[in-house]
């Protein structure tokens, strides 16, 4: 390959592995999701080199533009502001990290050697292009694409259902003097009554009570 | 600018440097006048702003430092130069330090795919619209560091309130650039642009219309509807009146931006600025034609390209002149629009906000691309794709092809438009008169 | 969408003792005054948007005229500071000022300490103007100080003040880097009343018959220069110099001097107040009585040489201790320009020659504490001024008795 991909290549796979590890190994949770946010950013590298473009931009749209916004959130509104950094390793983590380290290496390891890599010495631009992408959602893929867009449907709906308030308790604020008199008048129609003189004793009261001085009303008018 | 590097440093002064020497000048120029034009054009937006607004307010504006006060800005700058920067002691520093690294930096990024005039663009990406707005959803995570390293429960609610509002209006906004998209074929910002020419009607549609730069988007119902609710979407993710919560003085103090002074601040002012700038740009470019107006067709024409090897290259950079004239007073005059929408309206809750963008741009927006699809069909469908009954050949056949496009399309956005418009009524005898006319089957809120 | 809140129209009837609103149909709401307005459907949603976008607008447009007329609704009120100025109101006020008259000088303000009483932060204080000669309090004011960093523009001071002499300002450009020029001497303090005219032309208007009644009044009690404002000194004594044609007395005679009149900007030199002393707006306008009344200064002038030498304390700087020993001269010399006075006025009807014999007289009571003998009184009006005479001469005799009772000390 060219060297300059091969630089870029190198550096895109430091930076991965590098942010990776940080994720891992950082204390404090939000630098572990920003450090994944940075990872994010290499694979969106990775993708480039591939000449894959569109899957480079829209995995930063939606990873790093929703996925770890997301994460934040969720890291954000569940933690406790004080931060406790409470140490979450037990002890005897050295040896149970080598342990696993040497039982997924042998499965790894002889995957990798032995399986056929397809590298293509000259990438193909079309490959993952919007319209080849779309086209492959509505020929090929088109029911893995349906069934994802009613997972979706389903998470959205779910949301809405755990996160929706009560009907009857929610209007708990006062209302203004006009939207009481719309109220009013879809629960009670009642005939033409008059308003009565400032009674500086009464507040909204439920029952219409008579003016305190009908005569008085009477004569005014 | 490649070939202006080249044609320097190559033919005139003889040296004859690598392809990438070449490249990496003229992108190195490139880069930097857009460095220059951004601020410049952010001091100039401040100014105008205040100006304009202050019109409306029915003063003058400042207009005492230099000429009619066209230094102000320059003493803005040099204020928040000065000011001491305060953090926040138990703040997160080195989250503090970056957040407005990351929500100003990308807003940079997205000067690379704006057409500024004929062949002139920085990157001419293939997806340059979808990179323009990934790119501007980086700046959301911007927000959050900045609410979180403030150590203070305040600018965090703001910034969750900032970071709901910019990610609910995203997709409104990208839903309706899709139109574009489809009716241009590609997602290039140069593509979009190009195909925008003609006179009122575009001369993709109909070949034969005279190309005077006339032919833009917003002409048509499909467009004219994705101009509205876009410009709303690009209001609410500039965080402009009436969708200035996060913003605001007088809602939660400054928002994410609380614990911020200084030079930092002056960042978050200059993104948000620089996004405000841009927003209004791509709408020019979007569904007014960007650079395309009256004249610059012909000056390119004249000028010197591949297929014109006679032209003149005067001509070029006339023609760029010319575009980049047209793309500026298109964006000052939408930024005009932002600012006297500023003056007009007073600020939407959060709660109104959301309910704005999920349940009347969102349904809005989907059915606009719908109406898009219509117009695609009608006008550029034939036997190939089994519509024989329209098969309508030749010139008055493009153009009966066009007014019956725009007739369909014009009644479904228009009924689009009116039925969610009466969905989303929150007057109490409307929702009456609703709810006995069967739309709605929502029982109305009872008080307690 | 829309938040529209409708209802129905409603039809007000008021009467003196009660407002009622009938209102058709409505609930009952018993509390307070409502007022149910009716608005109208917009057309169409975001129409009423629109609208008020196109108000907006519309002042943005027409907010590049300058309005000049308050009655204008649309346009740019703003008034460009510095370079432009809000017009105040008359009963604007900030800060006091004393006013003098423009044409003779003299400052209104008699010293009654009215506005020092009454001031709330007590921040006037003054000194009452002294007759030089007599020592006599007069209606006039020597100093003059106003603390303007306390003051609060009350306006009592104007208020109060019975001779319309304090009046309050209308500027508010003060602002200083030096404080103690905040504290304002009668000088600063001063303006002409055309000025106090021109900024408040009614209220002068209307203050302007009993002040000048009252300044009338207040400049006959006033000797000399006492009481005429600084800035009007030079021009005063010019316009009297070219008036009556008399030659400034230059010379100091030493003890017949006077008074510390610690006038600001007055002439310094006692001998020149008391020249003035008798040239001043006492000055007989008939040549004849005028030339009496020189003849009688310079006698004046000689006695007192001559009492200067015998007396141990001969006060040619004429400080306030040589009071007693000049006192007596002081007091002939008063009584000399009386008689030149009268003399005058009669010179008016009668012939020139009992004036002279009054002057001649006149000339004769100088020479009264030495000799101690009563003058002879020769004029028309004898029985006073024999009275007069035996008075001065008492008065000499217990001046000598004081003298010589000095000196044995």
């Amino acid at each position: 390959m060219d060297l300059v991909v091969q630089i870029m290549f190198g550096v895109t796979g430091l930076l991965i592995l590098g942010a990776a590890f940080m994720v891992v190994s950082v204390r404090n949770i939000i630098h572990a999701a920003l450090w994944l946010i940075a990872c994010f950013f290499g694979i969106a590298m990775l993708y480039l080199l591939l000449q894959a473009e569109f899957l480079a931009v829209v995995q930063v749209l939606l990873y790093i533009g929703a996925v770890a916004v997301l994460v934040l959130f969720a890291v954000m509104l569940t933690r406790q502001i004080d931060d406790p950094e409470e140490p979450v390793l037990f002890q005897r983590w050295r040896s149970t990290l080598l342990i696993a380290a040497i039982l997924f290496s042998a499965v790894l390891v002889p995957t990798i050697y032995n399986h056929n890599w397809l590298i293509f010495t000259d990438p193909q631009p079309a490959f993952a292009g919007p319209r080849e992408l779309g086209f492959a959602f509505m020929n090929a893929y088109l029911l893995p694409f349906q069934i994802a867009a009613v997972l979706l449907l389903a998470a959205l709906v779910g949301a809405i259902i755990i996160a929706m308030e009560d009907q009857e308790q929610r209007r708990t604020r006062v209302l203004t003097l006009a939207e009481e008199i719309a109220l009013r008048r879809e629960q009670e129609p009642s005939p033409p009554t008059r308003l009565a003189n400032p009674h500086p004793a009464s507040s909204m009261s439920s029952n219409p009570t008579p003016p305190p001085t009908p005569e008085q009303a009477g004569e005014g008018t | 600018m490649y070939d202006v590097v080249d044609f320097l440093l190559n033919t005139q002064l003889g040296l004859n440097s690598p392809d990438w020497v070449v490249m990496l000048i003229s992108h190195l120029i490139v880069v930097g006048m857009l460095f220059v034009v951004a601020p410049l054009q952010v001091l100039f937006l401040t100014y105008y702003e205040r100006r304009a607004i202050a019109r409306m307010q029915d003063r003058v504006g400042p207009n005492r430092v230099g000429y009619e006060g066209l230094l102000q800005p320059i003493a803005d700058g040099v204020k928040m130069f000065t000011k001491e920067d305060i953090v926040p002691e138990s703040a997160d520093k080195r989250v503090h330090l970056l957040a407005p690294i990351v929500t100003a930096a990308p807003v940079m990024y997205m000067f690379a795919v704006l057409p500024w005039g004929p062949n002139m663009i920085a990157v001419d990406l293939p997806t340059g619209l979808l990179f323009f707005f990934a790119i501007s959803s980086i700046s959301t995570v911007g927000l959050l560091m900045a609410g979180w390293a403030s150590n203070n429960k305040f600018a965090l609610l703001g910034a969750m309130r900032a970071v709901a509002q910019v990610v609910s209006y995203e997709i409104p906004a990208l839903l309706s650039l899709l139109f574009a998209v489809m009716f241009a074929g590609s997602m290039s910002l140069m593509a979009i642009v190009e195909a925008q020419g003609g006179l009122f009607i575009s001369t993709t549609d109909v070949p034969s219309v005279p190309d005077l730069g006339l032919g833009w988007f917003v002409f048509t119902p499909v467009g004219f509807l994705a101009f509205v609710c876009f410009f709303i979407a690009a209001l609410a993710e500039g965080e402009r009146t009436p969708f200035d919560i996060p913003e605001a003085d007088s809602e939660i103090v400054a928002g994410y931006m609380t614990e911020y002074s200084g030079m930092k601040f002056a960042l978050f002012y200059l993104a948000q600025y620089i996004l405000n700038f841009l927003l209004c740009a791509i709408t020019a470019t979007i569904f007014f034609g960007g650079w395309q107006g009256p004249g610059v067709a012909w000056l390119v024409n004249q000028s010197l390209s591949a297929d014109n090897p006679a032209g003149n290259p005067v001509y070029n950079v006339l023609a760029g002149m010319l575009g980049t004239f047209y793309l500026l007073a298109k964006t000052y005059t939408f930024f005009f629009v932002m600012v006297a929408l500023r003056g007009a309206f007073p600020r939407l809750r959060i709660d109104q906000l959301m309910n704005f963008g999920w349940k009347f741009l969102i349904p809005l927006t989907m059915i606009n691309i719908l109406s898009a699809a219509l117009w695609l069909a009608i006008t550029r469908w034939g036997t190939a794709q089994g519509f024989s009954i329209i098969e309508f050949a030749g010139e008055p056949g493009n153009l009966v092809r066009w007014v019956i496009a725009f007739a369909v399309t014009l009644v479904i956005n228009v009924a689009a438009y009116w039925f969610l418009a009466r969905l989303n009524v929150q007057d109490h005898v409307a929702r009456q008169a609703a709810l006995a006319a069967g739309w709605l089957a929502v029982s109305p809120p009872r008080s307690a | 969408m829309s938040n529209d809140t409708l209802t129905h129209s409603i039809t007000f009837t008021e009467t003196p003792a009660t407002l009622t609103v009938v209102v058709d149909p409505t609930p009952q709401i018993t509390r307070g005054r409502a007022v149910v307005v009716e608005r109208r459907r917009p057309k169409a949603a975001g129409w009423s948007l629109l609208q008020g976008l196109g108000v907006v607008v519309d002042h943005w447009r027409k907010s590049f005229r300058k309005l000049e007329d308050p009655t204008q609704i649309a346009g740019t009120f703003t008034t460009e500071y510095p370079e432009e100025r809000l017009p105040l109101p008359e009963a604007y006020r900030n800060m006091p000022i004393l006013l003098f008259d423009d044409a003779t000088g003299h400052e209104l303000c008699t010293s009654c300490f009215q506005c020092q009483r009454i001031c709330p932060p007590q921040v006037i204080h003054m000194t009452q103007a002294k007759d030089p000669e007599t020592g006599k309090p007069v209606p006039a004011v020597s100093e003059f100080i106003i603390e303007y960093d306390a003051c609060m523009s009350c306006g009592f001071c104007a208020e109060v003040c019975p001779f319309d002499a304090i009046k309050m300002d209308h500027n508010y450009e003060l602002s200083t880097a030096d404080h103690s020029s905040l504290t304002v001497h009668k000088a600063g303090l001063l303006r002409p009343v055309s000025y106090y005219q021109s900024i408040a032309p009614t209220f002068w208007a209307e203050a302007e018959a009993s002040a000048y009644k009252k300044l009338e009044a207040n400049k006959k009690r006033r000797p000399a220069s006492i009481g005429i404002a600084p800035q009007m000194i030079e021009q005063v004594k010019a316009a009297h110099k070219l008036g009556d044609g008399q030659p400034e007395a230059a010379s100091p005679p030493a003890p017949v001097a006077t008074a510390p009149a610690p006038d600001a900007g007055s002439a310094a030199t006692p001998a020149s107040n008391a020249a003035l002393a008798t040239s001043e707006g006492d000055l007989p306008t008939d040549k004849a009585a005028r030339l009496a009344a020189i003849r009688a200064r310079n006698e004046a002038k000689k006695a007192a040489e001559q009492s200067a030498s015998p007396a141990a304390s001969a006060a040619p700087t004429a400080s306030d201790g040589d009071l007693p020993t000049d006192k007596a001269a002081r007091l002939a010399a008063i009584r000399a320009r009386n008689e030149a006075k009268k003399a005058a006025a009669q010179a008016a009807t009668d012939p020139a020659q009992p004036a002279a014999e009054g002057a001649a007289t006149a000339l004769a009571t100088p020479d009264a504490p030495l000799t101690d003998a009563p003058p002879a009184p020769a004029t028309p009006d004898a029985p006073l001024d024999e009275k007069a005479a035996r008075l001065a001469a008492i008065r000499a005799r217990n001046a000598a008795k004081k003298a010589a009772q000095a000196e044995e000390e």
